[in-house]
């Protein structure tokens, strides 16, 4: 199993997350971050933005469907400006669903 | 090393933060997350039975804007369900001890009890000392 951080545009959000859901990959954790890239922020005339509002989504998914769900989100969160964000995948060992207590995804 | 990621329910924290500092390991990381599973988000009495059904629509939920909804053509909205989300980075021989321990605490039998991922860890540092790896989450 592998985990998904994407670091997406809040605005396409909703979008990417419901172009998962149809495709079968409902669950996912989302929380509001703040941060910047290589552009060190963003310069708008005298203004100065360091940090930048983004959603991180966070996922676990079988290590088979890892390339579907990147194309997805992709494929929903790119607009070609710079800020469209980061897609980072690490290992995940075991996975618990505490209601029933079962290591199954 | 491993991480140990739990979503748990929001009212579970102080319970599972109790159970973790018996067992000795107090040290995590907490985060009030949103989140949904399998249900998409949509599920109220399921959740949670001695909630309302009209209250748990308008407070546990939260819905996007339904003009944002209008502007994107969007087919619906996304629902959410607020999480807490913790984690803890520990030594490989305790964690099926610490798994067990939270699902323990947080096992309600009703959807919405949450997941729990254990992912490898390569490294740590104690900013304060300078400590590396073992010695850093002693």
């Amino acid at each position: 199993m592998k985990m998904i951080r994407a670091f997406i545009r809040p605005e396409k959000e909703q979008e990417v997350v419901l172009a998962l859901e149809g495709a079968g990959f409902p669950s996912l954790t989302k929380m509001p971050v703040f941060g910047r890239g290589k552009q060190k922020g963003l310069q708008v005339g005298p203004v100065h933005y360091d940090e930048l509002p983004k959603t991180l989504i966070m996922t676990v998914v079988a290590t088979e469907d890892v390339g579907k769900v990147i194309g997805i989100i992709e494929g929903k969160a790119k607009t070609g400006f710079i800020g469209d964000g980061k897609i980072f995948v690490s290992p995940v060992d075991a996975v618990y669903t505490v209601r029933t207590g079962e290591a199954v995804l | 090393m491993k991480e140990i990621t739990a979503i748990i329910r929001r009212d579970k924290l102080p319970e599972t933060k109790n159970a973790l500092d018996e067992l000795g390991y107090p040290a995590m990381t907490i985060q009030s997350v949103d989140g949904r599973g399998k249900q998409k988000g949509a599920m109220c009495a399921e959740m949670d039975s001695e909630m309302p059904e009209s209250f748990c629509t308008t407070v546990k939920l939260k819905p996007t804007p339904s003009t944002y909804a209008l502007e994107h053509t969007l087919p619906k909205v996304a629902l959410y369900v607020p999480k807490r989300m913790l984690t803890l980075i520990v030594p490989d021989d305790v964690v099926s001890k610490l798994v067990k321990s939270i699902i323990k605490v947080n096992q309600s039998g009703k959807r919405g009890d949450g997941k729990i991922f254990v992912s490898p860890i390569e490294g740590a540092l104690r900013v304060r000392t300078g400590e590396m790896d073992g010695e850093a989450i002693s």
